[in-house]
């Protein structure tokens, strides 16, 4: 995080989220500044995820603010198409589109939305094959890839869009071991060309090694946040080092 | 793009339908009848219209210079669409009671009748008391039916009901049902053709009465009349005799065709070409249509019943439940039949035939496509969003695509229910294959080889069906 770009990217305020009695997210209020990168980590069913995911509206607030590039998009009247362009996603599951081939997976929206013609489109879309270092897998079908490949693409797929913020929900956690390393690599490699990124993910060596800052979530608060450093060798929160002394010693 | 070839679409079903029907200068009336009715009303071997009442009502309307179409159906069907309102009269065999009375007026009778009771050749039936336990078969909507249903309780026999003169006559001769009751003149014709049954009160006809031309009561008044000026005018020049003679002394042959025409399959082929080609046409014509109306009908239900919005699901919800739980049959007497009596439109059957196949079909392909949809891993629509596609663009490149792949067996196969469903629209009185094959057997009582004709000409029809839709299916994949 560099302190020149000290403009805040994200802004929640007060944000809650329940299904039914279970109440997922309470009063979560956090700024995100641009080039930051936001490590979110907790036990399963802790609520990340779903914050993660109300960052580009897949699930609605009930209440609160939620501001990403300026565009408030807990108001109704904002037009969620727009600013979704300018955020990229990567799931656990990858979710290639199934019925295209590698190239027409990573040009589909920039066409589709008439951000690029074909040519512009295709050429961009080779140029990140070569950053996710999947230059020869073009024109081949999405369901040959192997797991990593396919994580791989889809990071592709989302850069096409020219983001400026990445939301990464657990993109390694469907992976077999001997694939999480290439992953990651490229994450690493997207961080240190300035991206905004808010990853949720199990990866606590990824965190120290790559965060700007670590946000620890459990029963759906925000329970302690600061830098790896803080986080991973002074936590002060009691349900923070009762997590860590667990996956430490897994 | 997509609308675009609905449009043409809807010009071409409605080029195909409405056929212009009224010419400026003269009366034109639209006549139902029941073409399975000889010697009254049957196809001749040129699958000509033909019979006492045809030739009668060629006459009137010569002299009285009108025209009109002439609409083939079963008797049930012809009656009501005059009823209603749907056409302007009938000419079918029907007995003035008093009871119809009540919903038509009746012109002077050209036709004076009995109820005959009818055995099988020698048959062990000699009397009605015999009849104890048996099954009596019976046409739905007849004089002759009604005369039959009034001796039920007394002679203790059982009814089975048919829609048609030949099938029931079939019945009795190949011994299903004991006896059956029929107007005198349409038996002893049929039995001169070589049926193999016995009247057994020739001399004593049950219920006599007299057939009559009718139309809707209280409408169509100077149609009324100008029938019967012309009949009287006929029946005093000798016309209407000669009409007569003509066919209660004619062998079969001279209109069902040669026993060589009608003893072999090819013989019946060779003779009816012209109108299984016509038929087999109708069936092609109702079914392609239906299969692309209905295709899009259900695609659009099936976007509709994945839609974000609960009350658009609802309404998809609810068009499929309520069009899949009614009988085809039901559906097409309704719009056909019973709408046009409240509202007062009328609706060409083909039309009514297309609407009634869009709205069925369309309720089963809209729960698959459907399901097809819902079948798509919700991940691939919310990877679409995140990348900013709107719900329409993500549902056309993304899930359509894969949704429409896993229905493509589902279909294949509501292709061939569709094809096979246009046989019950001889029910309304489309000219289509099955309808085509009923007039046939109804002239020459060859029921065994007119219907392996027709089932194998349908079983052809779906295999070539079915070789493209394979086709289809592997140009996809």
């Amino acid at each position: 995080m560099t302190e020149a770009q000290n403009k805040v990217k994200v802004h929640v305020e007060k944000v809650n989220k329940s299904y039914g009695e279970n109440h997922v997210l309470r009063d979560i209020s956090i700024d995100i500044a641009a080039n930051e990168v936001v490590v979110m980590i907790g036990p399963s069913g802790s609520g990340k995820s779903t914050f993660l995911r109300m960052l580009n509206q897949l699930e609605t607030p009930d209440n609160g603010t939620i501001v990403v590039d300026g565009f408030d998009i807990s108001d109704k009247s904002t037009d969620i198409n727009k600013v979704r362009e300018n955020i990229g996603m990567v799931f656990q599951n990858f979710n290639l589109f199934n019925n295209y081939t590698v190239l027409e997976n990573i040009m589909l929206a920039p066409v589709e939305l008439g951000k690029m013609d074909k040519a512009a489109a295709e050429k961009k879309a080779r140029e990140l094959l070569d950053v996710v270092n999947l230059a020869d897998k073009a024109d081949v079908s999405v369901n040959s890839l192997s797991g990593g490949q396919k994580q791989r693409i889809a990071i592709a797929r989302a850069l096409a869009m020219s983001p400026d913020v990445m939301l990464f929900d657990e993109p390694t956690s469907a992976l077999d071991p001997e694939m999480v390393g290439d992953v990651l690599e490229v994450m690493k490699n997207l961080a240190g060309t300035g991206m905004t990124m808010i990853i949720v993910t199990h990866e606590m060596g990824f965190a120290k090694q790559v965060a700007d800052r670590v946000v620890f979530f459990e029963s759906g608060k925000i329970q302690e946040s600061g830098t790896p450093e803080q986080i991973f060798n002074a936590p002060k929160n009691a349900r923070l080092q009762e997590f860590l002394s667990k996956i430490m010693h897994a | 793009m997509f609308k675009k070839y609905l449009l043409g679409l809807v010009a071409l079903v409605a080029l195909l339908t409405f056929v212009p029907t009224a010419k400026a200068a003269e009366p034109h009336y639209i006549i139902t009848t029941d073409a399975t009715y000889a010697p009254f009303t049957f196809q001749d071997k040129n699958n000509n219209y033909v019979g006492i009442e045809q030739d009668t009502m060629a006459a009137v309307a010569k002299r009285e210079g009108f025209t009109y179409t002439m609409r083939p159906m079963s008797f049930n069907s012809a009656a009501q669409l005059v009823s209603n309102g749907q056409a302007d009269g009938i000419i079918a065999g029907m007995s003035i009671t008093p009871e119809r009375r009540e919903v038509y007026d009746f012109s002077t009778p050209y036709y004076k009748t009995g109820v005959a009771w009818i055995v099988k050749k020698h048959s062990k039936i000699k009397s009605l008391a015999d009849l104890k336990g048996q099954t009596v078969a019976l046409k739905t909507g007849t004089a002759a039916s009604e005369y039959g249903k009034s001796l039920q309780s007394k002679y203790g026999f059982k009814i089975k009901y048919f829609n048609d003169t030949d099938t029931m006559y079939n019945d009795v001769s190949v011994g299903n049902s004991a006896a059956t009751f029929e107007d005198m003149p349409v038996i002893q014709y049929a039995i001169k053709n070589g049926m193999s049954l016995t009247v057994m009160n020739a001399n004593n006809p049950g219920n006599a009465g007299s057939y009559g031309f009718a139309v809707e009561k209280g409408q169509n008044k100077a149609l009324l009349a100008s029938f019967n000026r012309g009949f009287a005018a006929i029946k005093k020049d000798g016309s209407y005799d000669k009409i007569v003679t003509k066919y209660l002394g004619a062998k079969q042959a001279t209109f069902s065709g040669s026993k060589k025409d009608n003893s072999s399959i090819l013989g019946i082929l060779k003779s009816n070409q012209n109108a299984l080609l016509k038929g087999l046409w109708q069936t092609i014509k109702l079914t392609v249509i239906a299969i692309v109306l209905a295709s899009l009908w259900g695609v659009l239900l099936g976007v509709l019943g994945i839609s974000e919005f609960k009350w658009v699901r609802g309404i998809s919800t609810t068009i499929i439940y309520l069009f899949r739980g009614l009988p085809l049959m039901v559906l097409a007497f309704f719009i056909y039949i019973g709408l046009p009596g409240v509202t007062g439109i009328k609706i060409p059957a083909f039309t009514a035939g297309i609407i009634t196949l869009i709205l069925n079909e369309g309720a089963y392909t809209g729960a698959f496509v459907r399901g097809g949809f819902e079948a798509v891993d919700r991940g691939q629509m919310e990877a679409a969003r995140s990348l900013g596609l709107p719900y329409g663009h993500a549902m056309r490149k993304v899930i359509m695509p894969q949704g429409l792949r896993i229905m493509v067996p589902s279909f294949i196969n509501q292709f061939i229910i569709t094809l096979k469903d246009t046989s019950i629209l001889s029910a309304i009185g489309l000219l289509e294959l099955t309808q085509t094959g009923t007039l046939i057997v109804a002239r020459n009582s060859q029921g065994f080889r007119v219907w392996a004709i027709i089932a194998i000409i349908y079983l052809i029809v779906i295999t070539l069906l079915t070789w493209l839709s394979n086709w289809v299916e592997n140009k996809i994949k």
